[in-house]
């Protein structure tokens, strides 16, 4: 099975990976706590492309099991997609930059952990995947976004 | 004759307090509805007494007679009324098991949970088993309906009530989960052969597929192909939850034994825990949301007849189900 690609390995040089894959912590202020993966290269405006980036990412709190079943599902398909695991602490200022690159949507729900994005645009969180999949609509998508080949 | 030896016993001395209710207080007895027709014993002439007392003794003697008689009577429906509790309890037990049942007194479930402290679940509880008994209506109602000369748009609306309450269902649990996710996940509101065969709560929406499709009479291509590739996202939908739930548990065991063990306070865990059991009210939710997005897909494919008769095949199995609960719970025990 693929392993997702993470920010975290990929952005940052730091300390060998410890059992939990490590965080992109950025750090606007550059005041806050010292923390294990310091090195602040960037701050929470590079999510934009992030999400511009990748056909697929799923941005979703450490540890959740509900992103980890959306993680399972896209990879059963054939999809690698990019996961962003945020931390505690960022999720308030994570909720505000999604929600900005989301605005001019025409949609009032409040954002949501997991939140999935797929070809630069908001998506939704499991259960909007697991409804699409069900009718058939979620392949096409990932296939027109690029996620897929076949 | 031996007045000595007799005993007149009145009413009153009987010394038997609180009959129960079916049959009725002591006093009732006493009304002359009870046997009467012998014929007093005859005396023998005894020159001791004179006329009066003579039929005084009489009167006594048959009185005293009488009064025996309506004890063994009422020892009688005593007896009847223990054979009758005994019975009752046995059924009660054997709904209980099946968990219609709601709980009036001090008892718990298999795993100690008392259902009545838990309003939202005895809530349940009770709406559920009206749930159930709805639904052996409908499913009998479509039976007769798909007998008879019915028209399509008559059918159609059989089929909206039908999903809608199944859509129902779901609703209830939701807020059932809210009270208690565990008895939801326990199985302790369905029956044994039904809980047997569930997933995360509730029916394996690929198996109900594959109950299914042979009673959907007559598809199209495009309808098999379609149903294939419904059978197939589910099947890989069912496969994402149940592996977040795998991950939920390890993560789980992993908080739980965080820090030294043996070492006391361990408060930090327990909370730490608690957090995390809260992702199962939505694991939960989340399998409903699959088996109510599978019964919409389905039959968007499928005309009003077919669906119909997937209702019906549908109402059916799951009363199998439950009659099969019912015969194993009250199977005769075999000796070791």
């Amino acid at each position: 099975m693929h392993e997702p690609i993470l920010y975290g390995n990929l952005l940052l040089q730091q300390k060998p990976p410890t059992l939990r894959n490590p965080n992109l912590n950025p750090n606007p202020n550059n005041v806050k706590g010292i923390k294990e993966n310091a090195s602040s290269l960037y701050d929470f405006s590079d999510l934009k492309n992030m999400v511009k980036d990748n056909a697929v990412i799923v941005f979703g709190k450490k540890g959740c099991c509900m992103s980890h079943v959306i993680k399972r599902l896209l990879q059963a398909l054939g999809v690698n997609p990019a996961v962003y695991e945020v931390d505690e602490v960022d999720e308030n200022e994570v909720v505000i930059e999604l929600e900005g690159i989301r605005a001019g949507d025409g949609k009032q729900c409040s954002m949501q952990f997991p939140a999935v994005f797929i070809g630069g645009r908001w998506f939704g969180g499991l259960e909007r995947i697991i409804a699409s999949h069900i009718t058939g609509e979620l392949t096409p998508l990932l296939k027109q976004a690029g996620a897929l080949w076949l | 004759m031996n007045f000595a030896s007799t005993q007149f016993v009145p009413s009153r001395r009987m010394g038997i307090c609180e009959p129960l209710p079916q049959i009725g207080m002591w006093s009732d007895y006493k009304e002359n509805n009870y046997l009467d027709t012998s014929t007093p014993a005859i005396l023998e002439v005894d020159s001791r007494f004179d006329n009066q007392q003579l039929r005084r003794l009489a009167q006594n003697r048959e009185a005293a007679r009488k009064c025996r008689l309506r004890k063994k009577a009422y020892v009688q429906q005593l007896e009847n009324s223990k054979l009758r509790l005994m019975q009752l309890e046995q059924e009660l037990e054997r709904a209980r098991q099946q968990g219609l049942y709601v709980g009036g007194g001090l008892d718990t479930g298999q795993l100690g949970y008392s259902r009545t402290t838990n309003p939202g679940i005895a809530t349940f509880e009770m709406a559920y088993g009206h749930w159930v008994e709805e639904q052996n209506k409908k499913t009998a109602d479509l039976r007769n309906a798909l007998c008879s000369d019915i028209t399509d748009l008559e059918l159609s609306s059989f089929v909206d009530d039908g999903m809608n309450h199944y859509f129902d269902l779901f609703l209830m649990k939701e807020t059932a989960a809210k009270a208690d996710v565990f008895y939801l996940m326990s199985g302790m509101w369905e029956t044994s052969a039904e809980h047997f065969l569930s997933w995360i709560g509730g029916f394996r929406p690929s198996e109900l597929l594959k109950v299914l499709e042979p009673h959907l009479g007559p598809l199209t291509e495009k309808q098999s192909l379609e149903l294939s590739n419904l059978k197939q996202s589910c099947q890989q939908a069912e496969d994402a939850l149940s592996q977040g739930l795998e991950r939920l548990h390890q993560i789980l065991s992993e908080t739980v034994a965080d820090g030294l063990l043996g070492e006391g306070n361990y408060l930090p865990q327990i909370n730490a825990a608690l957090e995390k059991l809260k992702a199962m009210v939505r694991f939960v939710g989340q399998a409903d949301h699959l088996r109510k997005e599978t019964l919409l897909q389905i039959s968007r494919n499928l005309n009003n007849r077919q669906a119909a008769q997937g209702l019906l095949a549908l109402g059916e199995y799951f009363q199998r189900l439950r009659v099969l609960s019912s015969f194993w719970t009250s199977r005769p025990r075999e000796s070791s």
